[in-house]
């Protein structure tokens, strides 16, 4: 057998029921979440493997943006929101009593659909985590602005107007700005929902490029509306129809020949 | 039709368009399986009238080729097809490739028609003939198989071609005994030879239609795969059914 040379970002294929220890950032463990009466997430059981970038997809109210901020446990933050089973990072259950919320959202960023800078210089938006972790010193706030940036895809075009205001930004670079102030503060898990839904095209394909170079300093978790995007930017996606788990698999796999005949509906435009 | 699940598409148009495109290259094949039947049919009655028709008649082939691709490309560019989608995309793609081809070989065939054989020599376009009859309903059947995507006729095509193989074979051998007899006969028996080895290309080129509606069918592909690989993918599970 000739062996070809898988082409661009495509990493290998991995086992995912199997992950070894190293290969793992992410377990989730027959999780249900409710909200008051209504269950909105039923049993999920997934590995989310390090370094790598997974999609979710699903039509609207399937239960994919729920199930991404339970894994930093921004559904907390919702009073009726009940949630039973694990998530697991570096095998430590983090809905367990004694994790603090707060220190688990450094480990896991979060990035939103609207880019939600705040009302502050460029400059000030990216070292905000490390202000509020005490670190003031300008040498290193320097240091991190630099790296965040050019991690983001961003400094080129605002190095020489770091002190001006974030809201001067297009949507596009404000949501660079947005993904530098999460990877400021050197989180494992970088979760995006919907990074691009309200961005333009050529904006859209800059964060896409930006999110294929971010996995290999963090493992990314992404939401999307966009099939398209899920088939280029990920490694393995995940299909999700009314709060359930339907297949996931290597992306290659799940675009061109998925196993189950819902998920072929989903992706192809069919009635369900 | 059902097995295609093609009317169920959100996007009407998307519908439409697929359809159009596969009716082209049922049409394509009709085209196609015409040529070769009278190519062999002009072989048989020594009909130059004929000959001459079919050898105009690729043109339209050739045509047909070029809009399907194009309908293709524009069914890629603008709907992005997924999994079953794309998969009869591709499979169209290389489909109409082959048949184009098969198209050339039915003309190549013609062009022996134009020539006049003795007695002795008839005896060869019999076993031309024969084997000529065999490829035929090799590509009546995998053409069957492609409009309805079915999976076990596409699988015997793709058995028959052992058959065309074997009397190719035959009809070589027979040919090489007569061309040391009498070698004045030769330069009328390579042209014999040349029908023959065109007949057995098209034989190859149905079986490889054959391998794209599998494809199609159950998303491997079964190419340059062992025998014993290949019923497997066969007789396995399929995709997107459970």
């Amino acid at each position: 057998m000739i062996s070809v040379t898988p082409t661009s970002s495509q990493a290998e294929v991995l086992d995912l029921e199997n992950l070894t220890a190293e290969q793992t950032a992410l377990e989730i463990r027959n999780l249900n979440l409710h909200y008051g009466e209504a269950q909105a997430l039923y049993d999920i059981s997934m590995n989310i493997p390090k370094n790598r970038v997974t999609a979710f997809i699903g039509p609207s109210g399937c239960g994919k943006s729920t199930l991404l901020r339970c894994i930093n446990r921004m559904n907390d933050l919702v009073e009726i929101a009940r949630t039973s089973g694990e998530i697991r990072l570096h095998e430590k259950n983090i809905y367990d009593k004694d994790v603090d919320a707060a220190a688990l959202r450094r480990r896991i960023g979060m990035v939103f659909q609207r880019p939600n800078p705040f009302p502050k210089s460029i400059y000030e938006n990216v070292v905000y985590g490390m202000r509020l972790q005490g670190v003031n010193d300008r040498r290193t706030l320097d240091e991190v602005v630099e790296r965040s940036l050019k991690g983001a895809a961003l400094w080129e075009e605002v190095k020489d107007r770091l002190n001006a205001s974030a809201f001067g930004l297009s949507g596009g670079q404000q949501q660079r700005l947005v993904i530098a102030r999460a990877i400021a503060i050197e989180p494992e898990v970088l979760l995006l929902d919907e990074p691009t839904s309200a961005l333009d095209p050529i904006s859209t394909l800059t964060i896409e490029e930006l999110i294929t170079e971010l996995k290999s300093k963090y493992t990314v978790v992404i939401v999307t509306h966009n099939m398209q995007q899920a088939a280029r930017v990920s490694d393995q996606t995940a299909f999700m129809y009314m709060g359930k788990l339907i297949e996931y698999a290597d992306t290659n796999t799940l675009f061109t020949t998925p196993e189950k005949k819902q998920t072929e509906d989903y992706i192809t435009g069919r009635y369900g | 039709m059902d097995k295609l699940n093609m009317s169920r598409h959100i996007s009407g148009k998307f519908n439409e368009e697929l359809e159009a495109v596969r009716n082209q290259v049922l049409n394509m094949g009709g085209l196609v399986e015409q040529q070769l039947r009278d190519s062999l049919y002009a072989i048989e009655k020594s009909d130059h009238e004929l000959a001459e028709k079919i050898l105009q008649r690729d043109f339209n082939i050739n045509a047909m080729e070029v809009q399907i691709d194009e309908a293709c490309v524009q069914i890629i560019a603008k709907r992005q097809p997924a999994a079953s989608d794309l998969r009869l995309v591709i499979a169209i793609f290389k489909t109409i490739s082959d048949l184009e081809r098969i198209g050339d070989e039915a003309e190549r065939i013609a062009r022996v028609a134009l020539e006049s054989f003795n007695n002795d020599q008839q005896q060869f376009l019999v076993s031309l003939e024969n084997l000529g009859q065999q490829v035929l309903s090799m590509l009546h059947n995998v053409l069957d198989a492609f409009a309805r995507m079915d999976l076990d006729s596409a699988y015997e095509v793709h058995q028959m071609d052992a058959q065309a193989d074997r009397q190719y074979e035959a009809l070589t051998r027979q040919l090489m005994t007569y061309m040391m007899e009498d070698p004045r006969g030769i330069p009328k028996v390579m042209n014999v030879l040349w029908s023959a080895r065109s007949l057995e290309r098209i034989g190859d080129r149905c079986q490889n239609i054959a391998e794209y509606i599998i494809f199609f069918v159950k998303g491997k592909d079964v190419r340059h795969v062992s025998a014993e690989s290949m019923e497997r993918t066969v007789k396995g599970p399929g995709v997107g059914k459970k």
